[in-house]
Parts: C-alpha cells; structure tokens; sequence
C-alpha cells in the first residue's frame, strides 16, 4: 500500500496537467432528447448490466461500454449501447458471436445488421447495439438515422478483419466467420483463432486460422498440442499434422510461418487436404 | 488508514476471528450424498443433491454454458456426469442456446436437465419492469428458447436477473410463468438474481411460485450472511437452489482469482445449495470442476487460500451502495471507491484511472465540505479515499499504461 502511495505521490508531482479522457458523444438527435444520465460501465461492472453475458465479453477484452436512451414527445425511446474493445478484432469477436448468419444486413462501419427493434453494427473497436421501444412502423427509418449519427460520431470505419478473405468461398456459409479470443477447441495453450463454417454435399464443417504472434509462438502452440494429444513429435516442425484429438475426434492441421490452419468435424480425408491446400492458398495472398 | 478500527490489522483480526465461526461451516458428511454417475468410460462418484421439491438430482457441479461456444465441451461434460446445462435466450443472442440443442440431439430426454431463462425490459437503475414488459411478451420469449433448443420442454424456466422485490412479484410475468408451467413448456419456474439477493429470495418464498432460485453466492460477498440466511429459508421452504458466481463473482479471469476450486467449495458447504453452475471454457476447467464434484471437501491449504483472498477484499468497499444519495455534492461514491480498490487492491492504476476519469467529476471534489456527510456501513473514510483517488485524474495516461 505504502509502495503505491508513494508511486502515486511521485508521478503526481512530476505530472500536473490534466489528461484528456478519451470520450465518444452520443449525437444530437432532431425530435428526440436524451432521457436520464449517460450509463457507463468497466469491466469490472459490466455484469450489473448484462449480468451473466457479462463474462464473454470481458473474454474479448471489453474496455466500456456506455448508454444513452433517447426519447420522443410520442413516449417511444430508443437505447444506444456503444461497446469498446481493445481493438477493432476483439470486438468483431463479440459481435461475431451474436451475430446470427441469416440476418438483414446493411452498409454500416465495417458491418451491420436490423431486425425488429435492433439494430447492431461493428465499427473499428465499438460493437454498437441499438434497441427500439414503441417506435411503430417507423421502426427500422428511425434505426437507420439513429446509426448514421452514431456511426459519424465514432468516427470509425474499417473492415472486417482481413484474414477473412483467406477462408475458401466454395462451401463456406455467408458471414459464419467468427473470431474466438482465448481456449480455442477448449485448450488454453491454443490462444484465439478465426473459424468459418462450411456445408458441402451434406456435410456441416468448420476450417480454422491461428495466427501466431511468431514462429515460436506457433511451434509452442503445436508442441503443446501433440502433447495434450499424446501424438509423437518431439521437437515439431512446419508442415501437416493429423491429431486424434480425444474430443474433437481427426483434426488436420498445418503449420507454416506464424500461421496454423486446419479442418474440425470432417471425416472425408480427401476433402481435408483440399481445403487445407484452399486455405494456405488464402493465406499465402496475405503476404 | 484511518484510525477508527478499520485498519488493516484491526480488519484482518476481525475477518479472520469471524471466519473461525461463519465463514467455514461445519463439515459435511458427504458419503451420504455420494453416487455413482454414469460416465462413459469409467465409473465416478460424484456428490449429488435434491434440487428442492421439484426432486430432481444433480451432480453439486453442472455447466454454466454461458461463455462458450464450443460444443464439444458441452458433449464431453455432459458425458462425463454433468446432468444440468445453464443457458439464456440473451447469451449470443440465442445461439448458446441454438448449439446446445446440437449436442442434445439423440440424446435421451432424461439424461438431461436443461435451464434457460428470460428478462423483459427493465429499468437499470430502479430494477422495475416498464411498460414494454407484458405477460405476452414473456411468453413468446419461452417459444423462442424452446426453438432454439429443439426442444418442447425445458426443466427450469427462469425469470432472469431481478433485484428488487417488486420485480420478483411483478404480476404479468408470474402469470406468464404458471401459463408455461401449465401448458408443459417448463417442468419448473424459478427466479435469478445477482444483486440484493436477500430482498429478492424472501420475496420468491412468499410468492409461493418460484421453485427454483439461481443466486450469486461466493466467498467474497460482504453480504453473505444474509443471503446464506435467505437460502436456508428458501431451502426450508422447498425451493430448488442453485449457486452462480461461486469463484469471484463468476470470472474465472480475474486476477484474484487463485483457487478455483475452494471458492466451489466454500459454496458447497452450505448443504442448502444443492448445486453450482460455474462457467467454464477448457476442458482443464472443467476437470477442475469435475474433481470437486467428486469431493467438495476443503483441504487445509484450501482454507488458508480463502482465508487470505477474503481478508484482503474486506478492506475495500463491497458495494452494498448505502451510500448512495448521502453525498451533499452527488459524487457517486461507489464508483470512486471502486477506483481505490483497482488502485491499491488490484494495483491496477489503469483501470482506476479509466473509471475515474469517466465519471465526468467537478474540478472541486470533496474541497468544499468541512463536514463529510456520508456515512459508510463499515466505517470507511469515504472523503480521504476520494480525495486520494481522484489525484490519478492529473496523471498522463500513457505514464500509467
């Protein structure tokens, strides 16, 4: 206690201006006033919000999150959730887990989507989610000028994560791409990784990418992995590996560079080496 | 410190002095709970308790599915002797939901015990429904879960994350929920709660509907007399209880979190719990989990772990939010001393200075009082607390990042 006093005291003394906060301002909206006080939430108290969804999104590295409610003179209201993560791939993350693959998309930051009474959007590192009470027929016009405003005043675009473009078009399901931050397959040494689903012929899939933050960074992951595995590699190198994996059944994966990519829930051996060979193909455009 | 008993020394004696009588319960005979479970592969005894009236029994450990997308770990939980899966229509937007009913299917019907709940639109900060929160609107809600699911019945249908009595009692859902019952959409109903659980858990014994109750309930709550109390009166009354946000408030992330498994254990001693639902998303959780339901018994080293972590936490404020309205300039106390304890319990002067920071603070604060006019439950000295955090609004934040 006494150590942090002290740091505290000397930082102070060196440092008397004022940092600026870094602030986002819900717009001005014609017609409609903001009702009560601008919510904020950290992390530490996001579950007073969502309570147990509180969780996954801390697993994404959630920073704030802040509220406003708007209202009109006709008693109907619209709620603003703008969510930040640590940066733009964490929060599609998020917004890719509660994305649902078959809804009504529309041209918004990097990505957005309406259905009745929501509307929910990505833009750089803020998943936005607007709601609407009593807004009638007008619903989905006053979604969209509500996001417009909101979308300028983030001041952020972007795209879609990039490495997206790697996963094979033939078989994959429209906007199934997901990014999951930690404990991918369940194993805490396989840290995050991109997965998309895909459908062919019957057969349900997924493909995956891990990118590595290096080389090492790679080979550790496998090593870890044939060892969780019990499968017989002592100091791996890059190429293909087959896994039985005692949970998620035959895993094909290849390791090259600081990229790992594989197959998860596909029997056919024939078609695992075509789409590994269709991945590394995408990911060899990236460099 | 302050010098008026709430020292350091002064509270860690007095913590530990109570932990001797209420914060380790006397221990359970657990060979009378013990059963085998059906796991493939081997044979496992785990520890298994009545859910209440309703009778059905479960492992003291299942799966809170909440954080994970991953069906394969649901599958092998399932197969390795966990019965009851936790979900709600709100995680991932109904997609948790929609990936269980994945792994459900070809299952037997009985070998599973599914909970789900649902919320309709409240006040945040009153806790009281508004008028968009209809008995109709509940009831589409359990439609929605059930197609999710692929299932026509779940076993538990909860009324999700009430804090305030009047919602627990809030009439149109009550109605909703003995409408579901009725028509066999839900085998039971019951209440969650994360917050003033007390309150909440007397009113679910009186309305003489609920029978099951989902409560936070962890080491680490200042409160948690009270609500050990409340659960025993439930119990007594038949309710079905089910532990949440056994291990530091649900996060397995959090970086007091040390052992997992004792905060688990500090849960199942109360013999009125009859299981937990903590979240997990590898599989090294889950066999952490696994082996505490095969023996909830602490170890000696276990206790001290407890003993220590829950001593530490006791010199900051709990958030029980009395203070709240007492402040002559409106400052929202609780908030700042959140910020005290990210800075000297947590040391982490980011998140202090994050929170700090968003409050949108007066220049002044706490300079024009000669007479602090908030009266802290446990004795705290709010204004010098604050007076001492706010000077981290004057720090570069690079410095501290």
């Amino acid at each position: 206690m006494k150590t942090i006093c002290l740091i505290l005291g000397v930082i102070i003394s060196l440092w008397a201006p004022r940092s600026e906060a870094k602030e986002f301002k819900f717009p001005e909206m014609i017609g409609w006033k903001q009702s009560g006080e601008i919510q904020t939430f950290i992390p530490k108290t996001l579950f007073e919000y969502i309570n147990g969804a509180a969780d996954l999104y801390i697993m994404y590295d959630f920073q704030e999150l802040k509220v406003a409610e708007y209202q009109n003179e006709k008693k109907a209201s619209i709620t603003v959730e703008v969510y930040e993560h640590k940066t733009p791939t964490h929060a599609f993350g998020i917004y890719s887990q509660e994305r649902l693959s078959n809804a009504d998309f529309i041209d918004v930051g990097a990505q957005g989507y309406i259905e009745n009474n929501t509307l929910n959007f990505l833009t750089g590192p803020y998943y936005v989610k607007m709601t609407s009470y009593h807004t009638g027929a007008e619903d989905c016009e006053i979604l969209l000028t509500f996001v417009k405003k909101v979308s300028e005043n983030l001041g952020t675009n972007g795209t879609l994560p990039a490495i997206l473009s790697s996963f094979p078009e033939e078989g994959k399901k429209k906007n199934s791409e997901k990014f999951i931050n930690r404990n991918f397959l369940g194993y805490s040494f396989l840290h995050s990784a991109f997965t998309a689903d895909y459908e062919l012929s019957g057969k349900k899939f997924k493909l995956f990418v891990i990118e590595g933050v290096g080389k090492n960074d790679c080979k550790d992951m496998i090593q870890k992995y044939l060892q969780q595995t019990k499968t017989s590699e002592k100091s791996p190198v890059e190429g293909r590996y087959t896994v039985a994996d005692p949970y998620h059944g035959e895993i094909d994966l290849h390791w090259q560079g600081t990229y790992i990519w594989g197959t998860l829930s596909l029997n056919d051996s024939n078609l695992r080496s075509k789409y590994l060979k269709l991945l590394e193909v995408g990911l060899q455009k990236r460099k | 410190m302050d010098k008026k008993g709430i020292g350091r020394r002064d509270f860690m004696k007095s913590s530990l002095a109570g932990f001797s009588g209420l914060f380790f319960l006397p221990q359970l005979d657990m060979k009378q709970e013990l059963r085998v479970a059906e796991v493939k592969g081997k044979e496992k005894k785990f520890v298994y308790r009545t859910l209440g009236k309703t009778g059905i029994k479960l492992p003291v450990i299942n799966m809170g599915v909440m954080n994970t997308d991953n069906p394969n770990l649901v599958r092998v939980a399932l197969d390795s002797g966990m019965v009851m899966l936790d979900t709600a229509q709100v995680y991932q937007r109904g997609q948790n939901e929609g990936m269980i009913g994945e792994v459900l299917k070809g299952r037997p019907r009985d070998s599973y015990i599914i909970a789900t709940k649902a919320r309709l639109p409240n006040d945040q900060t009153t806790g009281l429904y508004t008028q968009e929160a209809t008995e109709e609107a509940f009831l589409k809600k359990v439609d929605v879960s059930l197609k999710n699911l692929g299932l026509d019945y779940v076993d538990v249908y909860y009324h999700h994350n009430v804090w305030k009595k009047e919602s627990a009692l809030y009439e149109p859902i009550l109605k909703a929920l003995e409408k579901i019952k009725k028509a066999g959409k839900a085998r039971f109903v019951g209440l969650t709660t994360h917050m003033n659980e007390p309150e909440v858990i007397q009113a679910s014994i009186d309305s003489k509907l609920y029978d099951v109750i989902l409560t936070s309930y962890n080491f680490q709550q200042k409160h948690y007399p009270e609500v050990r109390n409340a659960i025993a009166r439930a119990a007594q009354a038949g309710i079905g209880i089910v532990g949440m946000k056994a291990i530091r408030g649900g996060s397995r992330q959090d970086p007091t979190v040390k052992n997992p498994a004792a905060a688990l254990k500090w849960v199942l001693q109360d013999p009125n719990v009859h299981t937990i639902v903590p979240g997990f998303t590898t599989f090294e959780q889950m066999n952490v989990d696994l082996a505490v339901a095969e023996n909830p018994l602490f170890t000696e080293p276990e206790k001290k772990d407890l003993e220590k972590v829950a001593s530490i936490s006791g010199l900051y404020c709990q958030g029980c939010r009395e203070c709240v309205g007492q402040c002559l300039g409106d400052l929202p106390i609780p908030d700042l001393m959140r910020a005290y304890m990210y800075t000297y319990g947590y040391r982490n002067l980011t998140h202090a200075q994050d929170l700090v920071l968003s409050l949108n603070l007066p220049n002044r604060v706490c300079e024009d009082c000669t007479l602090c006019s908030v009266k802290c439950s446990v004795g705290f000295d709010v204004s010098k607390k604050i007076r001492d955090v706010v000077r981290l609004r004057n720090v570069p934040s690079e410095f501290i990042g």
